[in-house]
């Protein structure tokens, strides 16, 4: 473990110098550099020179043009911290810069009862949502924001839900009832209004209609609403509104115990499966010090394309239903239930497996999978291109697509888009490429990139995508190594069966870690991977404790959607409808 | 068979609380009537029949999904599982159209007034099927943002246990749902009759079930397909 360890702090310590040289003319606005496990420099700067520290970095030469992440923790009861700058809250910045593919964290301490800082909204376009969710989850202020209110709860809700104050139960608080009158205000509520977004009610002498759509809408994909300011057919403005479906995983996080938390992150990107466990699992065996056998790096691969590949094939059906195709939907889920078999053969469960543990899998490839996989592998191929003639090359679908709702690689950035909705503008950013982490780059495998960043292009990539998904199993199934389905490790979760039953000690250490889960030492870590939709990480802290101090999920589809009025101003209806399908989001990706 | 009676347009007493409508144990009230006169007792008993029979092979789904298990509901209506097997392939997307909702996923707190308003939107006769974990109690979501079970302000007819529950539970539970209908007496004119709505207690399949259950003495291991 220890020379893994070291490995893995050596392009940190680079990283830091070179941070550090950026931020030359700012030196003595940095309080603290961090050591962590997350690979990445961790710098703690004032709360006051946030506005300039981050300007400075995103312009040339830093070039960290892309707000990857904003969030917050709060420090009360954390109990290590040994040489942080004293804080209640802390809100930290991650930042990504694609050119150069390095990142920078970036931390400010708050302190007092009113934690507030200055608002970045004017540096990073994106910055918005995410000081909206940190002022509505900690009730932290960002002063000169445009719109600060609540983005995830109901407007009617009292108090902060990420603080560690606030009972995280629903069971801690009077079973809910829903009256007559309970149910008019919840309404009244949500009622839009456009003063309220500085919209005009009207312009020379017409009126706007403003049409809401959602949170329940056969397009919209889930508990999604936007409210669209119309001209005619024309879009002036719209505002998306979201937290419909908002399940509190992060919350759930502080009170599940390391191992017990992997279910939970089936149900984040929902299409995904065990997609979602990997970067949980590997940013928590990263906290563990755990080298996984080459087998599980191998398996957790083939089981993580399979899914891609399924949750495409929804994407494929859903892009074209939400054009008017009726039947494509009824052929891709037969190739779902195809995926389907595989996946219940070799998990024993369809959608949500939760199948990777702490250090290795739930369990080892059954007898005879080979074939069961190989099965698929072939059946699939000569269904993409009947989807690529029957479809893309089809005149309508390209007249309908085909520079609807484009945007560049730089307004990409700017709004923290990632996965193949960033790589149909031309973007070549795939972290499997650039960052390879659980072997990936033993693999060969191209990265499909589009040319004009529209709705064509974002449907015709996922179809060589899952090309090359099936390209990368294909490779598992012909060099599978041999070995064992879990690491030999104190931490792996749950420990082998065989090492309990020796002695009465054994027996203890096995029960303790089974009941309770493992302990993992104080220390912060994150782990990326490229998921079916775009970037998804978990940045997790451990307080030296049986579950997490702070898990913090970023999620691709949060940002995807907060570009859609700077994309749709001036668009048409229809047009938005075909830019939702394009995205490829599900609210739980969105709202956790 | 014991039923359970709603009557819509009960005085409220003190209580504006979703479910509306009082409910109440009751006896089969055709067999009362019955008592009375035999034969208008049996015609309403035929007419009853064929009118349930017309509305459970016909059941419009209600196109509503809240969560994770809305994507296995989609999978039992395309071709693998055809839900037009069942009579039911028709999706509406407007409640007005629809005969049954089912709540497919988790029932949050902000999402419940809207779910509830869309549940005033559909027209009488209507039912709801509660569909996986999320949906019958919270399932494992015990979180300040969630609402404990859809039960707390819809009234539910059928409930799919799973998380999420396979494309074949939820077609079964269309057919529980049919069964259900065939049983239940509504009136049927607002001149005829009682009015309330007079629902069977179905019972629960984990009950009726349990003998065929323990009857399996060998599971198949994990390590073959
Ligand atoms: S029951 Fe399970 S699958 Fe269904 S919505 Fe809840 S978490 Fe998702």
């Amino acid at each position: 473990m220890s020379t893994d360890a070291l490995d893995r702090h050596a392009p940190a310590q680079s990283g830091i110098d070179r941070a550090l040289g950026l931020l030359d003319g700012f030196r003595e606005h940095i309080e603290h550099v961090q050591p962590t496990l997350t690979g990445l420099p961790v710098l703690w700067v004032r709360r006051e020179r946030i506005v300039e520290i981050l300007r400075h970095l995103k312009a040339p030469p830093a070039s960290f043009s892309m707000l990857y992440d904003l969030s917050a923790v709060d420090e009360r009861l954390r109990a290590h911290r040994d040489g942080l700058p004293a804080a209640d809250f802390t809100v930290f910045y991650h930042l990504l810069s694609v050119d150069r593919n390095e990142d920078l964290i970036i931390k400010v301490a708050l302190t007092g009862g009113d934690p507030n800082l200055p608002s970045v909204t004017r540096v990073f376009a994106n910055a918005n949502w995410y000081e909206r969710e940190i002022w509505d989850l900690f009730g932290i202020t960002a002063t000169g924001h445009p719109h600060l209110q609540r983005l995830l709860m109901p407007p009617t809700w009292h108090g902060h839900p990420l603080r560690k104050d606030y009972p995280a139960r629903a069971t801690e608080f009077d079973p809910y009832t829903l009256t007559v009158e309970g149910q008019q205000t919840e309404q009244e509520a949500l009622k839009f209004e456009p003063e309220a977004w500085g919209m005009q009610r009207e312009r020379d002498g017409s009126e706007f209609m403003f049409l809401n759509l959602g949170p329940n809408h056969p397009s919209a994909h889930g508990a999604f609403r936007i409210v669209l300011q119309l001209d005619g057919e024309e879009i002036i403005d719209c505002v998306p509104d979201i937290g419909y479906h908002h399940r509190g995983a992060e919350k759930m996080a502080e009170r599940q115990t390391w191992h017990s938390f992997i279910p939970y992150t089936d149900r984040i990107d929902y299409t995904g499966g065990v997609m979602n466990n990997l970067p949980y699992v590997l940013a928590v065996e990263k906290l563990a010090g755990i080298e996984v056998p080459d087998r599980v790096k191998t398996v957790r691969v083939m089981m993580a394309e399979m899914f891609r590949i399924s949750s495409h094939l929804l994407f494929l059906g859903t892009y074209l239903q939400d054009l008017g195709a009726m039947s494509p939907v009824f052929y891709s889920f037969t190739d779902r239930q195809r995926a389907y078999k595989v996946i219940e053969g070799i998990t024993g469960f369809r959608m949500h497996p939760a199948w990777y543990r702490i250090g290795g899998l739930a369990q080892d490839l059954p007898v005879g999978w080979q074939q069961l996989v190989q099965e698929f592998l072939d059946w699939m191929p000569p269904r993409l291109r009947e989807y690529e003639l029957a479809m893309m090359k089809n005149a309508l679908v390209r007249e309908r697509t085909r520079h609807v709702a484009a945007f560049t690689t730089t307004e990409a950035l700017e709004w923290g888009v990632t996965g193949p909705n960033l790589r149909a503008t031309g973007c070549n950013f795939d972290l499997r490429k650039q960052r390879p982490y659980s072997g990936y780059e033993n693999f060969d495998f191209e990265v499909p990139l589009g040319q004009h960043g529209d709705v064509f292009d974002r449907g015709q990539l996922r179809i060589e995508e899952m090309r090359q998904s099936l390209r990368i199993i294909q490779q598992c199934v012909d060099h599978m190594p041999a070995g064992d389905y879990k690491a030999d490790h104190p931490l792996t979760t749950p420990p082998p069966r065989e090492r309990m039953l020796q002695h009465i000690e054994t027996l203890i250490t096995h029960f303790l870690q089974v009941s309770w889960g493992p302990v993992l030492k104080p220390g912060e870590s994150l782990q990326m991977v490229e998921a079916t939709k775009g970037i998804n990480s978990y940045y997790l802290t451990s307080d030296g404790n049986n579950m997490s101090y702070r898990t913090r999920i970023r999620t691709p589809s949060f940002p995807h959607l907060q570009q859609i009025p700077s994309l749709m101003r001036g668009g048409f209806v229809p047009d938005m409808i075909a830019h939702l399908g394009s995205i490829d989001f599900v609210m739980a990706d969105v709202d956790r | 068979m014991p039923y359970r009676l709603t009557r819509a347009e009960e005085e409220q007493e003190s209580s504006d609380r979703y479910p509306m409508g009082r409910r109440q144990s009751s006896e089969e009230y055709v067999k009362s009537q019955l008592e009375r006169n035999v034969f208008t007792g049996k015609l309403s008993d035929v007419l009853n029949s064929a009118v349930n029979w017309g509305r459970k092979n016909s059941l419009w789904p209600y196109n509503f999904g809240l969560s994770c298990c809305y994507v296995e509901m989609t999978t039992a209506f395309t071709s693998p599982h055809d839900i037009a097997r069942f009579g039911s392939e028709v999706i509406r997307a407007s409640p007005r159209q629809a005969d049954f909702m089912v709540i497919a996923g988790t029932c949050f707190i902000k999402m419940a007034p809207v779910i509830q308003q869309l549940y005033d939107q559909m027209l009488e006769p209507k039912w709801v099927i509660s569909m996986g974990s999320c949906a019958n109690s919270g399932g494992m979501y015990d979180i300040y943002s969630v609402v404990q079970g859809v039960d707390k302000f819809l009234p539910v007819d059928v409930y799919v246990a799973g998380c999420p529950p396979r494309p074949e539970a939820f077609l079964q539970a269309l057919q529980l749902l049919q069964d259900s209908i065939q049983e239940e007496r509504r009136p049927l004119s607002w001149v005829v009759g009682d009015q309330g709505v007079y629902k069977a207690e179905m019972g629960s399949q984990r009950e009726q079930k349990r003998s065929q259950r323990i009857e399996a003495t060998e599971l198949r291991t994990p390590d073959k397909l």
